[in-house]
């Protein structure tokens, strides 16, 4: 056991795992509220339109530095957030609708722009595809920092308006009776998403960022009624889920740690559903089971009394 | 003196069609005044357009004097039920105790004194058993009280309050509207649209009839008439004479 | 009756568009001045065949340097080029995994022909098990191979333009001399590295060939094919290999991301071993157009030269 644990004093699977960790806790706490909002889609279409502002950061700077995607990443999500509201409140379109057109036009116009990259003659291949599906065993100490340091800002906020971002979920009507900026909240709480999309599309990708920010937050749910556990859970199995993925990854070849990271969150969401307690199907069953069985003797009583049903 | 509520001129559309047109009216204070009108009359709108909920196009909303804006602490307002998520992970202790956000302002969190607080207004709707369900737990009536719990909370002096009545079990009815009696013994204003016209006689000192337009405004007895109705519903209202009584039904 | 005129324009935009498009497709024919259209993938195949084609040819490349040809999708104005060329070549072994449809598709027109068709394939290495490769194909790295690719050029062109025979033949003879030359020198540089150093590590397999053939050994952090993503062990691993054997030099690559290679920089680094970057190398593709490292012998020179002196 302790010869297994020694892969964590490596320095590169170090650097893997705190990122990989971080990774998890800011899109499980995030995710919390995404979820609660029902804009768990939301992670999706933000991922997805981060491609383009990638691809453009580079076709205008010609640099391949991380930093210049990641402001590309973050301008395309700022910019997919107000086409989606825009969508909504002035067109009929409902939000899940204006989810789906903004993920796929963006999507698309990335795609497109990939390509057109990927033809062009500049000798220096812009690593721009490692995008799409992240590369978690590249990541170095100064990509560690980086989301060390945006992790902090993320739980800060998310700690300081706890009860404002509560609400705003809750009952945002009540909420703006009540004297709260609403709209300025939600666009807070979207920003925070990009923010951890923006991170965490170096190691799992554009494609597979939606899962980190949705699959922790519903397995969270699953064992427990108060929203600030909820949160912190969800901040935990994102990071364990994490540990998880990169421990795998470690431990055996050809086991790419962006994937492996988001089957063990799945792996944690399925062990929610069956063991959790009250909401969990073992639970249920055995709930069931039981009532079935004082229904049962509560019938022999009545029958015993000569008395139908 | 200002008045709790002060209302003039206020027009509001959807997409071009009106939705209320120069509504005017001056609320006393310490008065239980009920809203009634038919579908689509705008009841919901008028409170929603006074609270700064939804836009308006004409026309000014005064709270003791000042804009709804400045004097969001002595607003206190139950939204119609369906406008929540029930599956949300909170308890009924934990909704009422949101009545007292606006008091806290920004960042500060919930202590003890807004838990005790929050406890004495589950207590006056006859909830402070259930201060630990989940919400989802609770019976319609039950998550009715809850609300009005919620805006007892918020200790104010002008309620709003949007269909307070529906779907709740006469128990539940009942206790609301002791409470709303003992808001009033305590000098608070509160507005309820409300949707039994049997009722209002019953319910509501004063009596605000609406739609679209303002139709008719002041002391129930004096301004709940049959004409007067007939004028807020247009032809859909039938009236059954009954033993001196009058039965009211809408078509 | 706005239905109606809805689904009229609709049938008629339909028929135009069909139209248009079957039209495109017969539009070229082969041109009257005797020039042979060649349409190429990658550029190492495009030098070759300026090389031997000479003034016969118009030869044109789809990818051009610092392009990865295992990722590459062709783009309809792709399509085109493919379309006019009179004789496409292409390098085969799944090279272009994701042509192979198109290439189906040209075959039945045209000549189109996997210069590596000619290579007895138990001189080729074995490719990788999950990217469904049955074989390495980046056998440009083996001059022996691209010998035997320079004859299938040579061979094709004739079959199709007998007329320049023996100008193809003059040209690929020229040719082929440079290339075994070529060979010479990189065997000869290559042994001036102690035998303990010889270690080529870069960021994925293409250089199998060249350590096959030049007695170099090579290691890549990715599989064969830039498409997969290299996992938490497989990169340390590589990393221990480096500090275990205290190599000197990696290298980076003009058409892969160096993220890879950083990352095992640095964490050598923090084992306490010292790992450079000895240079760019090209490896799915050649260096820019009019520059030395532009051309096949070029690109291959310059490889040779930047391993040798990292190294030494």
């Amino acid at each position: 056991m302790l010869d297994e644990l020694k892969i964590f004093l490596d320095p590169n699977t170090q650097w893997i795992l705190f990122g990989s960790m971080l990774l998890g806790l800011c899109s499980g706490v995030i995710g919390s509220f995404a979820y609660l909002r029902k804009q768990s889609l939301m992670g999706d279409a933000l991922s997805h339109a981060a491609l383009p502002g990638v691809c453009i950061a580079f076709m205008l700077t010609g640099s391949k530095s991380v930093f210049f995607f990641l402001i590309g990443a973050s301008i395309a999500g700022i910019i997919a957030t107000f086409g989606i509201g825009f969508i909504t409140r002035h067109t009929r379109i409902k939000q899940d609708s204006a989810l789906a057109i903004v993920l796929t036009v963006f999507f698309g116009l990335g795609i497109v722009l990939l390509t057109e990259i990927q033809h062009s003659g500049t000798g220096n291949q812009s690593g721009l595809d490692k995008f799409l599906f992240g590369q978690a065993a590249a990541l170095v100490l100064s990509d560690v920092l980086i989301m060390a340091v945006a992790s902090i800002v993320l739980i800060s906020v998310c700690i300081l308006f706890f009860k404002e971002f509560k609400i705003t979920s809750f009952d945002p009507g009540f909420a703006s009776g009540m004297g709260f900026p609403v709209a300025f909240l939600e666009q807070m709480i979207m920003l925070l998403i990009v923010m951890a999309v923006v991170i965490g599309i170096q190691a799992v990708g554009v494609v597979l960022m939606s899962s980190l920010l949705v699959t922790p937050a519903v397995s969270a749910r699953y064992w427990t009624e108060k929203l600030s556990v909820m949160v912190f859970l969800s901040g935990i199995f994102g990071a364990l889920s994490g540990m998880a993925g990169t421990y795998i990854s470690a431990s055996g070849n050809n086991l790419p740690t962006g994937p492996i990271i988001v089957l063990a969150a799945t792996v944690f969401f399925i062990l929610s559903i069956i063991f959790a307690p009250r909401r969990g199907l073992l639970s249920k069953l055995l709930i069931h089971l039981l009532a079935k069985r004082s229904v049962k003797t509560s019938k022999v009583k009545i029958k015993g009394k000569e008395r139908t049903v | 003196m200002n008045s709790p509520l002060n209302i003039n001129d206020l027009s509001v559309a959807y997409q071009k069609k009106p939705v209320l047109r120069n509504i005017t009216f001056d609320v006393p204070e310490g008065k239980l005044i009920g809203i009634v009108g038919p579908n689509g009359a705008g009841k919901s709108t008028l409170i929603k357009a006074a609270l700064g909920l939804i836009p308006r196009l004409t026309g000014s909303v005064e709270i003791y004097g000042r804009p709804y804006r400045l004097q969001r602490k002595i607003i206190g307002y139950v939204p119609q039920r369906e406008s929540v998520d029930w599956d949300f992970p909170t308890n009924a202790l934990d909704v009422v105790m949101m009545g007292r956000y606006g008091h806290l302002g920004w960042i500060k969190r919930p202590g003890r004194a807004e838990k005790n607080f929050a406890m004495e207004c589950l207590d006056k709707v006859g909830m402070a058993d259930f201060a630990a369900r989940q919400i989802s737990q609770l019976s319609g009536g039950q998550q009715q009280r809850i609300f009005l719990a919620r805006a007892l909370a918020q200790d104010a002096k002008l309620y709003f309050m949007d269909e307070p009545f529906v779907g709740v079990d006469a128990a539940t009815e009942k206790a609301i509207i002791t409470l709303l009696n003992e808001l009033k013994a305590e000098g608070k204003t509160v507005l309820v649209v409300h949707h039994d016209l049997a009722t209002v006689k019953d319910y509501f000192d004063w009596v605000l009839l609406l739609n679209i337009e303002l139709k008719a405004f002041g002391p129930t007895n004096i301004v709940f008439t049959p004409e007067k109705l007939q004028e807020t519903y247009g032809g859909k209202l039938a009236m059954l004479e009954n033993d001196n009584q009058s039965s009211l039904i809408i078509t | 009756m706005k239905k109606k005129f809805i689904l009229t324009t609709f049938m008629l935009f339909l028929i135009i568009s069909a139209t248009t498009a079957c039209s495109n497709a017969n539009a070229t024919k082969n041109n009257s001045d005797g020039i042979v259209n060649v349409t190429a993938t990658i550029g190492m195949i495009t030098d070759v065949v300026k090389e031997v084609g000479g003034e016969h040819v118009n030869a044109v490349g789809l990818m051009g340097s610092g392009v990865d040809p295992h990722l590459y999708k062709a783009s309809q104005g792709d399509i085109k080029k493919l379309d006019q060329a009179d004789v496409i070549f292409y390098n085969g072994l799944h090279l272009e995994g994701k042509m192979v449809e198109i290439f189906e598709r040209m075959a039945k027109e045209k000549p189109t022909v996997a210069i590596s068709d000619n290579i007895d394939r138990s001189t080729l290495r074995l490719g990788d098990e999950e990217m469904e490769t049955e074989y390495d194909p980046h056998i440009w790295f083996n001059v022996a191979h691209w010998i035997k690719a320079t004859e299938s050029v040579r061979d094709s062109l004739i079959e199709y333009d007998p007329a320049h025979k023996e100008d193809y033949q003059e040209n690929a003879a020229n040719y082929l001399k440079q290339l075994e030359e070529l060979d010479y020198e990189v065997k000869e540089k290559i042994s001036t590295i102690p035998e303990s150093g010889r270690v080529l590590v870069t960021a994925h397999d293409a250089f199998g060939y060249f350590g096959d053939a030049y007695g170099i050994k090579v290691m890549g952090l990715q599989g064969i094919s830039t498409a997969s993503e290299a996992g938490t062990k497989d990169l340390i691993e590589l990393r221990d290999y480096l500090v275990d054997n205290k190599v000197k030099a990696v290298f980076i690559e003009s058409s892969v991301p160096r993220k890879a290679i950083d990352a095992v920089i640095q964490g050598a680094g923090k084992k306490g071993h010292k790992v450079e970057i000895g240079g760019e190398l090209f490896s799915d593709a050649m260096g820019e157009d009019g520059t030395p490292e532009g051309t096949y012998i070029g690109m291959i020179r310059h490889n040779v030269n930047t391993i040798v002196n990292a190294l030494k």
